[in-house]
């Protein structure tokens, strides 16, 4: 059962995460959403470099030889953590100026460009 | 799109998945219990044959120093792209009146406030400088330090007010900190050409095990996207605190 629980967290991330987004009336709302799901992705990631009784993949002070988990995966989250953030700003971004120009950041009042 | 059809639209997309995703789940590696060649050749190797106890650095900034690029320039552009939306409606002067809101009085900074942004924010900053300093050493890293420095920087903000702040934090100064982080990074990548060695190959000495400048090449790619990361986001700190200060009036 221990085994199952990190896949189980990681699914249940994506499914809030995609359900905020489907049901969202608000744009900020739906970027929150959108980093929640993001999570489960980096969730998922650090579930799959998992090895039981190893250590950190740092070898200061433990000797190179020692069990580690997997750097690959947590090299891919570490950088993705801080991308994100800086397109989440981008996506507010874009919401400051939808909100100066329409008013209203609710996706079912606004129409498409024409 | 009304709401009824979002969610109808939503449901046969997830049906449409639901195969997919249950033949997957009953077929994934038992968790902590599977192989990991591509990680332990890694944690074999970046000790040996890079000199580096920080394996999660030798992927970042070395095995796989390509793909960072491609995240430091995605960064960049999600910097450059919020950067000038908020900006290019605003204009590039600084204002100085702070934005209000109606029955909002703006309250004085009090003591504590100013007293203990003045007292951490320096601290925060040393230690991010630490953490990127010691990323072939110790857990930390251009990425993580960076964010840190900027964290401090912000807390100047609490601490000293808008006016200080924008004493401190010059523009140009981190444009050219964001630019020229992703320059030195690609500039990194293509200087072992000039020696006929590949792309990012690792020519500099690698210095000692456990030591700060061990890595060879891993130092400079690691300052670069520090440089880069610290700007980044200090730049995104000040268009979005730039955007709640009142306009001036204009023509």
């Amino acid at each position: 059962m221990t085994a199952l629980l990190p896949w189980l967290v990681a699914a249940w991330l994506a499914a809030i995460g995609l359900y905020g987004v489907v049901t969202s009336r608000n744009y900020v709302h739906l970027i929150g959403c959108l980093t929640v799901f993001q999570s489960a992705t980096y969730v998922l990631l650090l579930c799959v470099g998992y090895k039981w009784n190893a250590g950190p993949p740092i070898f200061y002070s433990h000797p190179p030889g020692t069990p580690a988990v997997d750097p690959v995966v947590q090299a891919l989250v570490l950088t993705d953590i801080v991308v994100g953030a800086t397109v989440a700003a981008l996506l507010l971004a874009m919401c400051v100026q939808l909100h100066k120009r329409k008013g209203t950041l609710d996706p079912e009042t606004l129409r498409p460009l024409r | 799109m009304s709401a009824a059809w979002r969610k109808a639209l939503f449901g046969l997309g997830l049906l449409l998945l639901l195969a997919p995703v249950v033949g997957v789940a009953f077929h994934m590696p038992s968790f902590g219990d599977h192989p990991l060649p591509y990680g332990d050749a890694i944690n074999e190797g970046a000790p040996r044959d890079r000199h580096v106890s920080n394996a999660v650095s030798a992927v970042n900034f070395d095995y796989r120093g390509f793909d960072t690029l491609g995240e430091e320039f995605m960064l960049v552009t999600a910097v450059t792209g919020a950067v000038f939306l908020l900006r290019g409606s605003r204009g590039e002067a600084v204002t100085s009146k702070p934005g209000t809101l109606p029955n909002r009085p703006i309250a004085a900074r009090s003591d504590a406030v100013w007293l203990i942004s003045r007292l951490s924010g320096p601290f925060l900053m040393m230690f991010g400088l630490y953490v990127v300093l010691h990323a072939t050493v110790t857990p930390g890293g251009g990425f993580q330090g960076g964010v840190i420095i900027a964290s401090g920087l912000l807390l100047l903000f609490l601490g000293e007010g808008y006016r200080g702040w924008r004493h401190i934090m010059h523009s140009t100064l981190l444009d050219i900190l964001e630019g020229g982080g992703a320059l030195l990074f690609a500039l990194a990548g293509l200087a072992p050409m000039l020696l006929g060695a590949s792309y990012m190959q690792n020519v500099l000495p690698l210095g000692t095990f456990r030591d700060m400048l061990s890595g060879g090449l891993m130092p400079v790619v690691n300052a670069a996207v520090a440089f880069a990361v610290l700007a980044g986001f200090s730049m995104v700190f000040l268009e979005f605190l730039e955007e709640t200060r009142q306009p001036d009036k204009q023509g």
